[in-house]
């Protein structure tokens, strides 16, 4: 009958409209457009590299080592004041300066994010290494540069925070509201992470001269080992780590005869330098840590009239000016000073700073200075490309001589401490005490964002002393809470009460 | 009484007539019983017999019949009637309508359905409505139309004027409803000529479930124009207006100005000639011009028993108020239907435009107008006033002539379709649907230094150090091929439809740009190859690709034309998402009161039905695969000094990320009465989205670069009324008229962020985000400090919390409201102070038309939504310029103000102050028009002609102080009038003529 031919006819024509279609059943798979997809980067046999340099790329966040971190370093300290005008980051900076900040500051939290956001991209790293096609020697040098990274970021987080979440691989999604992974861990196992981290890397490192320029060394793992040592006051590992690197057993490193010449353009990647963050010039002109250079330069003030240099943040305080000794060339390679009128500034690379009158403060931080004349830039002020100076030879000679003077090793300890005075123009020290250590180790590395971690860690060797430092600043040390800042609020709140807060706070 | 006797008379004469039975002449005219005017072409037949005749152009008529026998009178769209003839010679009869608009066709997706039979609520709007308005969107025409429907529109050239469907209903997906135009699922309709659209329907309830995953924000459906079998037709259409800036912000004169920067900024050298003159300058009148439009339209259409076609080809153009804002638009379209047998057809659609627009930068420019200082010059000779010298903004009228946007638009778009029809009661469809969109952004910029070479003096910072040329290649295609069969058959009083069908569709695009500088000054020379070879500025590209496969299967049900039932579902399968299907039903019922016998006794209505319906929407209008973890490339560092290139996997993504649903249900009522004269609808809907996008924060330990990430989780809710009234009537001699009103009550709210983020939108300058859409408020909110009025003196100041320091706090400034009592007056002292959204919005049209006169009027307003007058709040510099009407109210110490503070600087914060009322009513449209009548007509061959004045946006009244109460904008920032493209009034003159 016609109507069943007619009906078959239907049939075929609804078969073959739908499930032909859908017969290709990857129709509805559509690849992302214009965008690389995780699945394409762990298939790329160059993505263990590609990701580990990703890694080393967070080195620059403004967060890890820029505004944050000034704050949270010299500002905090009592080398530094936090500067700029009185009313600029007042409710941020201000507090860090005077030792009351609150768990509500935004900085704090922008620091703790920036930082976990580097152990995130190095945990994704240290997850697709093994599966590289690589052979198993660069494997483990990817693997170690990232471990010792890790370990760097860490390390910052134990002594800013104390013990924080222990993040050692890749939480799944579907893991967010895992209290487990948010609670703090002690600041022991933070420190056995770290210690492990950099065991492997010291390890399976080659030595400078095997590898790039920038890269994680073996000396330089060894050197940050060394320090992790120092603040657990294990004199002898601090000790043997220290005493390879300056006997030139794991490379070839000296110090550069010109200390100012340190933190220039000059001394990047000198002899004296163990490990640094790298910086350069690129087409879209972003290649430096975000404002670092720019947020502690000379700032225009009074009668301005001038294209000033930075924000003026950290500025060089009393208590470190009246630390150095007469005549140490230190003093005038760590600080501009800026002189009252009519007479200005003119800084190392004859850029003329105006007189008082029309700028901001009295002293900003010369070891942050980045000539836009002498020195290379591509015109982005907020990135200019300064190296940052993580460790270097200088301060491994003094955990070498302050582990050394805790082992009973006197003459060790005078030879290491002389070196640094005879560069910086002084006389050589005939005896040796911590306090003489100490002492040369603020002036060493003035500036250089060490301070503040370092008077907390002296207050551990010898109760009181931070709070005598402090006092000297006109600041006062809460024993019990300045030891660390405020863990952020919101990172409390978000983890359902698993994350604690710090005493005190 | 009257049909009993008929009745009677009718027995008598068939019981003793019938024998004696002779043929007499019968004459008469049939009229329309609405417009007593001759119905021509009404069937006249004999009953019970095939003697027939129909009607003259008149109306008139001429049968012979016998005295016993009774005349039918037909004709489609009237109620036929039954005369007996009894001994009469002259028969006139009036036909009545038939339920009138009640038996038009509606497009539903994928089929039509008598209005009548409807169970959703669909709005209609026909061609020849929307060719009445001189505008280039058919949208703008919909304004005032149509009840839960509201149009946004600007009044910039080539604009898409936007279209909210009941209330809106996300806040971080799209917001737009779908456009299907004859089968073409787009977003965008500027392509098309509004002479060449048949009609628009916009889906409002869960009846444009039918097309699922897209359906959420409404749709609307575009059917264009087909042949008829008949005579040639030949129809040119046009008009040509003019377009004034209206409602233009009168700016402070050069005294007001004087005296408001000695407050200001005291130190500023006002007298300083040639970079300031003495006299007012009116930078409004450098930047704008009264602009001619014109729309042109020719079509050609008819066709035989076996083929019909329609071609049509328009150009219309649109010159912007804003100087060099030129547009240009050519369309071409062939409709065609081939009957290739009995069973089967072969059709066609397509259509071609392309577009040429010289486009303008408002947010510069617009804003800088607003804002220059009125003692600097705009030009003096060919040199230009140097604003920025004076530490102002750029001068705008600078940048707009030292820039050139053109953005050229080609497109494709159409279908061909095969209709098989084996059957009486069954069609099967097969359809391609394509759309190629090829695009050209090119950009110059001219050189210019900060010299005399171009300003008046030199100095400042506008400059442009050199030429830079960008060009923008875009292309996309889509295709989406339909395969429907429909069974339509009526068993008995059942009537039963039933659709089936699958829709698969593919879209991808890409773009390609680059971009070179110092390009030599030409504009006939626009290629980058031109441009400095070693310093390649940048080139990208990049693209999209996204899949759908869908199957739809609807069934309706009719019993006794009374009980109506309509089903339908879409499962749509969207390569976006990770899970790939949903499925998305919905049900409606409708039932036919006025047919039960109950009502045969009442003369009321003429029609009421009582409707329902209830579905399950998708909104899928979000990123495609953005599940996918995408990996962070060339990510710069330095090995040996040299450039690597690394990547990072760092984002959090929602794996299970998909669409937003929103479950609509609508209850209406549409009814006739009193003859048909009054019809109206009366709906009450409720929307609830859920599964709505919302941001989520996550702790820093995961690592996400901004500690957050997209998922479903919040959830809205869009509730109201709809009411549409018309009453139309006819009168004796000609003359008619008509009234429509709707009116639209609309409730938004947020429902639950169920965890997501607050979310800050809507940035002016310093004063940072202004709306939060939060828990509880509708979408949108603005969110600002509460000003309480102005501090008086320094006792006032002390005695209160003061915002910012207290030591920079001086009488006259602005007095805000303690919300948490701490004593302090910063970001926690906000409150919400209403959104964009309107409470109600409202159209009334009226109609008059006498002999062969018409008069038109539509009106629309709304009320209830607030406006945040941004370029007011936004200050960059002390001596940006301010309103004369601030001025003039601004405190001083010998004129103290309760309201107004004595200056608005960069450090006053986001407050009430400058919120205010959006509520506003315009008369849209006002047209007077004249059709030639008919025996003019003939003498000159024409089939049509008809002239007209016709005037958009006549006047508008508003409480809002700024330019234009109608600001389209996003899902969260919109209602904030900040660099608004001005309002323009549109005066036009044009013709329709057809042979």
């Amino acid at each position: 009958m016609n109507y069943t031919r007619q009906l078959i006819r239907f049939s075929l024509f609804v078969a073959l409209s739908g499930a032909g279609l859908t017969g290709c059943a990857d129709f509805l798979d559509t690849p992302p457009q214009g965008q690389i997809g995780e699945a394409a980067v762990r298939s790329d046999p160059a993505a263990a590299q590609s990701l580990v340099t990703g890694v080393y790329n967070s080195l620059w966040e403004e967060n890890m080592h820029g505004l944050s971190y000034v704050g949270l370093t010299n500002i905090a300290s009592d080398d530094a004041d936090k500067g700029s005008s009185p009313a600029d980051g007042a409710n941020s900076f201000g507090t860090f300066d005077n030792l009351n900040p609150t768990p509500s500051v935004g900085n704090i939290n922008d620091l703790w994010s920036a930082y976990f956001r580097s152990i995130a991209r190095a945990n994704q790293a240290l997850t697709l290494i093994p599966l590289s096609a690589a052979d198993q020697a660069t494997r483990n040098q990817l693997e170690s540069e990232v471990r010792f990274l890790r370990a760097y970021f860490y390390f910052n987080l134990v002594r800013f925070f104390g013990g924080v979440p222990l993040i050692g691989t890749v939480p799944p999604v579907d893991e967010i509201n895992n209290t487990a992974l948010q609670t703090r861990a002690s600041r022991e196992a933070v420190y056995a992470l770290i210690t492990s981290d950099l065991r492997f890397a010291a390890n399976n490192l080659p030595i400078k001269a095997q590898t790039q320029t920038g890269k994680v060394s073996k000396a330089a793992a060894m050197g940050m080992l060394a320090k992790v040592y120092l603040y657990q006051k294990n004199w002898q590992q601090a000790y043997n780590l220290t005493d390879s690197i300056s006997r030139n057993l794991v490379g070839t490193y000296d110090l550069l005869p010109n200390y100012a010449n340190i933190w220039r353009e000059v001394g990047a990647n000198s002899s004296e330098s163990i490990f640094e963050v790298q910086t350069g010039i690129n087409l879209s002109c972003d290649a430096a840590i975000n404002l670092y250079s720019v947020s502690q330069g000379p700032r225009a003030g009074g009668k301005r009239g001038w294209s000033d240099l930075g924000f003026g943040l950290g500025t060089p305080s009393e208590s470190l000016l009246k630390e150095y000794e007469p005549n140490d060339l230190r003093r005038n390679a760590t600080i501009i000073f800026i002189n009252p009128a009519p007479l200005g500034t003119v800084l190392w690379d004859g850029f003329r700073v105006p007189s008082r009158d029309s700028v901001e403060n009295d002293r900003y931080n010369y070891k942050s200075y980045h000539s836009r004349t002498a020195e290379r830039n591509c015109g982005n002020n907020d990135r200019l490309p300064k190296n940052l100076r993580i460790l270097r030879l200088g301060e491994v000679l003094l955990i070498h001589t302050e582990a050394a003077l805790a082992l009973g090793r006197n003459a060790d300890a005078l030879t290491d401490i002389n070196r640094l005075r005879t560069r910086a123009g002084l006389p050589a020290q005939t005896t040796i005490d911590r306090e003489k250590i100490w002492h040369e180790r603020r002036v060493e590395l003035g500036m250089e964002h060490d301070r503040f971690f370092d008077l907390v860690r002296q207050e551990d060797v010898q109760p009181g002393r931070a709070v005598q430092a402090f006092a000297a600043h006109g600041k006062t040390f809460v024993k019990g809470k300045n030891e660390v800042f405020p863990i952020p609020q919101n990172q409390i709140q978000l983890s359902g009460g698993a994350l604690t807060q710090n005493p005190g706070y | 009484m009257k049909k009993i006797r008929y009745l009677f008379l009718l027995t008598w004469l068939s019981a003793f007539g019938l024998a004696q039975a002779q043929n007499q002449r019968v004459t008469g005219r049939v009229v329309s019983q609405n417009d007593k005017q001759g119905l021509p072409g009404t069937s006249v037949v004999v009953k019970g017999t095939t003697v027939g005749t129909s009607t003259d152009a008149e109306g008139n008529y001429s049968i012979e019949a016998g005295t016993g026998a009774v005349l039918q009178f037909s004709m489609i769209g009237m109620k036929p009637q039954e005369v007996p003839v009894g001994n009469q010679s002259t028969v006139n009869v009036e036909l009545a309508d038939d339920a009138q608009a009640l038996e038009e066709v509606v497009v539903v997706g994928y089929g039509t359905q008598r209005k009548r039979d409807l169970t959703g609520a669909v709005a209609q709007l026909k061609g020849e409505e929307i060719i009445k308005y001189p505008v280039q969107t058919p949208t703008q025409a919909l304004q005032s139309k149509m009840a839960g429907v509201q149009i946004i529109a600007s009044g910039r050239p080539n604009e898409q004027p936007q279209i909210r469907v009941r209330g809106v209903g996300s806040a971080l997906a799209g917001v737009s409803p779908l456009y299907v135009v004859d089968g073409v699922l787009t977003d965008d309709i500027r392509n098309i000529s509004n002479n060449d659209i048949l009609s628009i329907e916009v889906l409002k309830d869960a009846s444009a479930a039918i097309y699922g995953v897209r359906a959420a924000n409404g749709v609307v459906i575009v059917t264009t124009r087909r042949g008829k079998s008949g005579a040639t037709q030949v129809q040119y259409d046009a008009n040509f207006s003019l377009r004034q800036p209206a409602n233009l912000v009168k700016m402070a004169s050069r005294e007001q100005y004087v005296s408001y920067l000695a407050d200001a900024a005291p130190n500023q050298n006002i007298s300083n000639p040639p970079l300031t003159s003495d006299q007012t300058t009116n930078w409004y009148d450098f930047a704008l011009r009264n602009a001619p439009q014109s729309n042109h339209n020719l079509s050609i259409s008819g066709g035989s028993e076996r083929n019909t076609f329609f071609f049509s080809a328009g150009y219309f153009t649109d010159f912007g108020v804003v100087n060099t804002n030129d547009f240009r638009r050519l369309t071409i379209r062939a409709n065609n239907e081939v009957k290739i047998n009995d069973k089967l057809t072969f059709s066609n659609q397509l259509s071609f435009s392309r577009g040429n627009e010289q486009a303008v930068n408002l947010d510069g420019t617009y804003q800088s107008l607003y804002r220059a200082a009125p003692i600097v010059p705009a030009k003096v000779g060919d040199k230009y006033g140097n604003l920025s010298a004076f530490g102002n903004v750029g001068n705008p009228i600078l940048t707009l002539d030292a820039r050139n946007q053109q953005i050229i638009n080609n497109r494709l778009q159409g279908n061909l379709a095969l209709n098989y029809k084996p059957v009486e009661w069954l069609t099967l469809r097969s359809a391609f649907n394509t759309d190629l969109v090829f695009n050209r952004d090119r950009t110059y910029l001219r050189a210019f230094q900060n010299d005399v070479n171009t300003f008046v003096t030199a100095g400042g910072n506008q400059r442009q150090q050199n030429s830079q040329l960008s060009l923008t290649d875009g292309k996309s295609f889509r295709y989406i091929i339909d395969n429907t069969a429909t069974v339509d058959k009526t068993f008995g009083e059942n009537d039963f439809t039933f659709l089936l069908g699958a829709v698969t569709e593919k879209f991808t695009s890409d773009f390609i740009s680059g971009a070179r500088i110092n390009i030599p000054n030409d504009i006939n020379q626009w290629y980058l190859g031109l441009g400095d070879p070693n310093q390649q500025l940048s080139n990208n590209s990049s693209g999209d690709l996204q899949t759908r496969q869908s199957f739809v299967t609807r069934a309706t049900y009719g019993l006794k034309n009374k009980y109506l039932f309509n089903a339908s579902l879409r499962a749509d399968g969207s390569s976006k998402f990770r899970e790939r299907w949903g499925y998305f039903p919905t049900a409606g019922i409708g039932w036919v009161i006025s047919d039960e016998s109950f009502m045969k006794t009442q003369s009321l209505f003429n029609f009421l039905k009582f409707r329902s319906s209830w579905g399950i929407l998708g909104n899928d209008n979000i990123g495609s695969n953005a599940y996918i973890l995408t990996a962070a490339v060339n990510i710069p560092y330095f090995y040996n000094n040299g450039l690597t290139l690394g990547s990072a996997i760092q984002d959090i993504k929602d794996q299970q990320l998909k669409w937003e649903r929103t479950q609509q249900v609508d209850v209406g009522l549409d009814f006739a009465l009193l003859d048909n004269r009054l019809t109206g609808e009366i709906d009450y809907y409720n929307k609830t989205t859920r599964d709505a996008l919302a941001f989520r924060v996550i702790p820093a330990i995961f690592g996400d670069p901004d500690n957050q990430f997209l998922t479903n989780i919040a959830s809205f809710r869009n509730r109201g009324f709809e009411f549409v009234l018309n009453w139309k009537e006819s009168m004796k001699a000609g003359f008619g008229y008509s009234i429509g009103a709707n009116l639209t009550l609309n409730n938004n709210q947020i429902v639950g962020l169920n965890g997501g983020q607050a979310l800050l939108a809507g940035g002016v300058g310093q004063q940072g985000f202004v709306t939060r859409s939060d828990n509880g408020q509708p979408v949108g909110s603005f969110f600002v400090l509460n000003a309480t009025g102005v501090y008086q003196n320094q006792a006032e100041i002390d005695a209160s919390p003061v915002f910012g320091n207290r030591a920079d706090r001086r009488p006259g400034d602005l007095r805000y409201q303690d919300v948490n009592g701490d004593n302090v007056i910063n970001a926690d002292d906000r409150i919400y102070a209403g959104s964009y959204q309107p409470k109600l919005y409202y159209g009334i049209n009226l109609g008059l038309n006498f002999k062969g006169f018409d008069l038109a009027a539509d009106i629309y307003g709304n009320a209830g939504n607030k406006i945040y007058n941004g370029k007011k709040a936004f200050r960059f510099e002390n001596t940006d310029n301010i309103e004369s009407a601030y001025a003039d109210a601004r405190w001083t110490t010998s004129r103290p103000s309760q309201t107004d503070p004595r200056l608005i600087t960069a450090a006053t914060p986001a407050s009430t102050y400058f919120v205010e009322s959006g509520s506003f009513v315009r008369l849209n449209n006002l047209t007077l028009g004249y059709t030639i009548p008919t025996a003019l007509r003939e003498k000159v061959k024409l089939r049509a002609a008809r002239i007209y004045i016709t005037s958009q946006n006549l006047f508008t009244i508003k409480q809002f102080s700024g330019f234009s109460p109608e600001l389209p904008g996003g899902a969260l920032d919109s209602g904030i009038e900040l660099n608004s493209y001005p309002t323009t009034r549109t005066f036009a003159v044009g013709l329709n003529v057809g042979f």
